[in-house]
């Protein structure tokens, strides 16, 4: 920290959310664009925290949705009470409702998946693709150890467990994780390789 | 990458249209006072309806009833509570007690008409608690509801879209419980267990009605920018 300067004015601190949020109910356009910058950056921190699996796309639709239900929601503040909890309890809705959406989405798209497979001769999975990865898959586990291969094909293939793998292989869990770590590495590079050709 | 980038850009353009779009507006009064505001929108309907159909013969005896007299007095403040508990439900981080204002007073009503069923079974046996259908019941108090509920419905969508379905139920009770207050003015029905089912069932159900219609109705037009 440097010591003030003599015949300098201190910087000016920022306005706080209450009084740019009070300027915003007066109409104010300039402190209302402070107020959604400051409240899209820091929401998006809480998004990101609350939902750390989401991606940055889906954060920024669930930013956007926050922002909307401020604008339309923007005399339910009132001015005597703190802004935080305020936006934060819409936050925490729209991230609701995103869950929401998303199990729809989950379900509509199984329930598709269904239907194309009771009612139609095609896969509803593109059948050719999966070929294709298969088929890499397996060159790639050519280049294993035979301790690496079966700990690949029972965790990864026949998505045992870690106990039943054991059992299987009679080897335990912790060195089957050590050789499925290995496997994923060295077909990684392989698969990586094959992908630039 | 790329599609992080447009819609962060997104956001952009978001904050950009709605700060320029933005209109001064005049924060919400407390709930308690907008729902004071409702409860009169809603009795001066109330009153006009029941003007139309003509009140009963035997009201100024009525009026003279306690128990008549309870079960109206918690029917109205139920009808009032709930209200209060829809509009606070728009509120982000209201109190707590706001929301579930409606719990107390509906509980009193429903204790009232209770006893007033033991009291008929003990006064006439089983003969007092006769079950016959009355289906007018719910066409009344759903037709004196209608507008309150209208208005109930515009007020909620000022405040903030938190728990659709929640406001509206509330909103659909606040509306049933006055449309029921008004019914018992010019419909002569006051065994406590007709009283129990047809229009506390009646109350019920449109506030069950309400609450699955809440999405529809609050949702539509709450992320709409261009509505406000």
């Amino acid at each position: 920290m440097k010591p003030a300067q003599s015949g300098k004015t201190p910087p000016v601190p920022p306005p706080s959310l209450e009084v740019l949020m009070r300027a915003t109910q007066a109409g104010d356009q300039k402190a209302y664009r402070l107020l959604l910058d400051q409240v899209a950056r820091r929401m998006r921190g809480l998004v990101r925290h609350r939902a750390p699996w989401l991606s940055a796309e889906d954060v920024e639709d669930i930013i956007q949705d926050i922002l909307l239900s401020l604008h339309r929601a923007r005399a339910s503040w009132d001015p005597a009470r703190p802004f935080l909890p305020w936006i934060v309890t819409i936050a925490r809705s729209r991230i609701t409702d995103h869950g929401r959406r998303y199990m729809r989405r989950t379900a509509l798209h199984l329930a598709a998946s269904d239907i194309a497979e009771a009612f139609s001769d095609m896969r509803a999975d593109n059948t050719a693709q999966n070929v294709v990865n298969l088929l890499s898959v397996r060159r790639a586990m050519q280049d294993l150890s035979p301790t690496e291969r079966q700990a690949f094909d029972l965790l990864r293939l026949r998505e045992l467990s870690l106990d039943e793998a054991a059992q299987i292989s009679k080897s335990t869990p912790s060195a089957l994780k050590v050789a499925l770590h290995r496997a994923k590495r060295k077909m990684k590079a392989v698969l990586w390789t094959e992908d630039k050709t | 990458m790329t599609h992080t980038r447009d819609a962060s850009h997104a956001t952009s353009a978001l904050i950009d249209t709605l700060s320029q779009d933005l209109r001064p507006v005049a924060p919400l009064a407390h709930p308690i006072w907008r729902a004071l505001g409702w409860v009169l929108v809603a009795l001066g309907f109330a009153s006009a309806m029941v003007w139309a159909i003509g009140v009963r013969p035997d009201l100024s005896d009525q009026l003279r009833d306690p128990r008549f007299m309870l079960e109206q007095g918690a029917a109205l403040a139920t009808g009032f509570c709930a209200a209060v508990a829809a509009l606070a439900l728009t509120i982000p981080a209201s109190p707590l007690w706001l929301r579930i204002l409606p719990l107390l007073p509906g509980a009193a009503w429903i204790s009232a008409l209770g006893v007033g069923c033991l009291r008929d079974w003990v006064n006439a046996g089983p003969a007092g608690l006769v079950l016959s259908p009355d289906m007018a019941c719910f066409f009344y108090i759903a037709l004196v509801g209608s507008l309150p509920a209208l208005v109930m419905a515009l007020m909620l969508r000022r405040g903030a879209i938190l728990y659709p379905n929640w406001s509206l139920a509330a909103g659909g009770l606040a509306a049933a419980a006055i449309g029921n207050f008004a019914l018992r003015l010019f419909h002569m029905q006051d065994a406590a267990l007709m009283v129990l089912v047809w229009q506390m069932g009646s109350v019920l159900l449109l506030a069950a009605f309400s609450g699955a219609l809440g999405h529809w109705v609050l949702r539509r037009s709450a992320l709409d920018p261009t509505l406000s």
